[in-house]
């Protein structure tokens, strides 16, 4: 047991371990947060063209987001890491943390539609009839009504989103990124520790500590959302 | 301005192949008070959430003095048609204050200032003055509708119609509800009312219409519905509502 956590001594002081592992770590914060970023964004429009109304001016875009969201979700984020990588992004020289970002930004944005999406409809029907009733415009009810209860059901959901796409984010060392699973991977290898265990460790660590903030983060949001409404 | 509130002709509604309203022809008169009754399916509801095209009519005509009421128009159309939900429909994320100021405030029929000294003065007379800064998940459902009744007011509708405004509530502030709803009447707002309170439709009615069916089959004064109803129908109602 001793040894083990000599190892681990052993890693945070060698120069060339340490930021072998920071390295990565940056790599997966990242391409995480870019991911994210752009998921909220493909998500939150394919959440408001399936939520839309139909009319003959949305049965193509609603088409499109639903063979969208059904070719994501129904197909492994590993094999749609790869078509991103040797197939729509064969192309040299192209740089590869611009190809998971959008790899996984693409598949986020499926997931964050799907939360949004429920989020906007689990909102009473009552709660927008109040606004119709009173003369509102769609755009007013909206904005003063649905959203802002729609995203009390929502930040859960999203801290989830969130928390999965961080840990999905290892499987770029599948082609090749030097990413926080990787560099553990590295750091154990032969040629440097010769042992698995401790920079596998250290790694699980920082993936939890980054999980454990973000949940955290998360739920002190929705604390302060929901004790907006119990004032009395 | 014609004494015509509302004029509905040949009203039909069917939800896919459920005809729900077979052809409704209604005139509301300034002033008059309307108890619509029937029994649970017959389309009351859909009838008055056709008026103010919560539901959209499949078929039909209705003009609110004397326009006809339109995809266009509705949303001026409603803003002078006020609405009171069975189940209150406060808006959940706005303080009771809010509640009442949003609509008057946003569509520019009254200045912020303005729409907070009314809102105040409403809500000091139904005793919740107190209540102003509260959200809608701490009152009770009778403090709601109460609530729901003068946002209504604020907008200073034309007509108001309620769908079954006490059904929710517990015996206890049913009371406080009706005696506000009568309060509204006795001011000579144009009230069109779906009550299974009938000890207060025979009180608050200028005119009683039955529906069965998704049809008028009868209507007359509170006396002559009561006590002499003419059809089959409404006697068998009243005989199962009444005792
Ligand atoms: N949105 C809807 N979609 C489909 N069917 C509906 C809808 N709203 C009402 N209906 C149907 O229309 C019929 C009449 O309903 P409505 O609510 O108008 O009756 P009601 O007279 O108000 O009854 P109650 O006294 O129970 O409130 C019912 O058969 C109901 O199932
Ligand atoms: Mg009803």
């Amino acid at each position: 047991m001793n040894e083990f956590w000599d190892k681990v001594g052993e890693l945070f002081t060698t120069p060339q371990y340490i930021d072998s592992l920071l390295h990565g770590f940056l790599l997966t914060l990242q391409i995480s947060f870019f991911a994210i970023l752009l998921g909220l964004v493909i998500g939150t429009i394919v959440a408001l063209v399936d939520t839309s109304k139909h009319t003959k001016w949305t049965i193509l875009p609603k088409a499109i987001c639903k063979v969208y969201t059904t070719v994501i979700r129904g197909t492994p984020m590993a094999l749609q890491l790869f078509i991103m990588f040797f197939v729509i992004f064969a192309i040299r020289g192209f740089p590869q943390i611009i190809i998971a970002i959008l790899a996984f930004g693409f598949n986020s944005g499926a997931y964050v539609a799907e939360v949004i999406r429920s989020g906007i409809q689990s909102v009473d029907k009552g709660q927008t009839e109040a606004g119709m009733a009173l003369g509102l415009s769609k755009t007013t009810i909206f904005r003063r009504i649905v959203a802002p209860q729609a995203i009390k059901n929502i930040i859960p959901a999203l801290g989830n989103e969130i928390v999965t796409v961080i840990k999905e984010t290892a499987i770029v060392s599948m082609v090749g990124m030097y990413d926080l699973n990787m560099a553990a991977k590295d750091i154990g290898s032969g040629q440097n520790m010769a042992s698995y265990i401790v920079p596998m460790f250290v790694a699980a660590l920082f993936y939890l500590a980054t999980v454990y903030l973000i949940t955290f983060g998360i739920r002190r949001i929705e604390k302060r959302l929901r004790k907006s409404e119990m004032r009395a | 301005m014609s004494e015509k509130t509302l004029e509905i002709k040949n009203l039909k509604k069917e939800f896919g192949k459920n005809k729900v309203l077979r052809g409704i022809d209604f005139t509301l008169t300034d002033k008059e008070r309307v108890v619509i009754l029937g029994t649970s399916g017959s389309g009351k509801s859909t009838f008055l959430r056709c008026i103010n095209r919560m539901e959209e009519p499949t078929a039909g005509e209705i003009y609110f003095e004397g326009t006809l009421i339109t995809d266009k128009n509705i949303q001026k159309m409603r803003q002078k048609i006020g609405m009171v939900f069975q189940h209150f429909n406060l808006i959940n994320n706005l303080t009771v204050m809010e509640n009442l100021t949003l609509a008057p405030v946003k569509l520019k029929l009254m200045s912020a200032e303005a729409a907070e000294k009314r809102a105040r003065g409403l809500l000091r007379h139904i005793g919740l003055l107190n209540k102003a800064k509260a959200y809608p998940a701490s009152l009770s459902g009778g403090q709601k509708q109460r609530i729901a009744i003068i946002r209504a007011m604020m907008m200073n509708p034309e007509v108001l119609l309620f769908d079954e405004p006490t059904s929710a509530l517990d015996p206890e502030s049913i009371g406080d509800v009706l005696s506000l709803i009568r309060e509204v009447a006795d001011m000579g707002m144009t009230i069109m009312i779906v009550t299974h309170e009938m000890g207060f439709a025979k009180e608050i009615a200028s005119r009683v219409v039955f529906i069965d069916e998704g049809r008028i089959i009868e209507e007359g004064t509170p006396t002559e519905f009561f006590k002499h109803p003419k059809t089959p129908r409404v006697q068998e109602f009243l005989k199962k509502v009444l005792y």
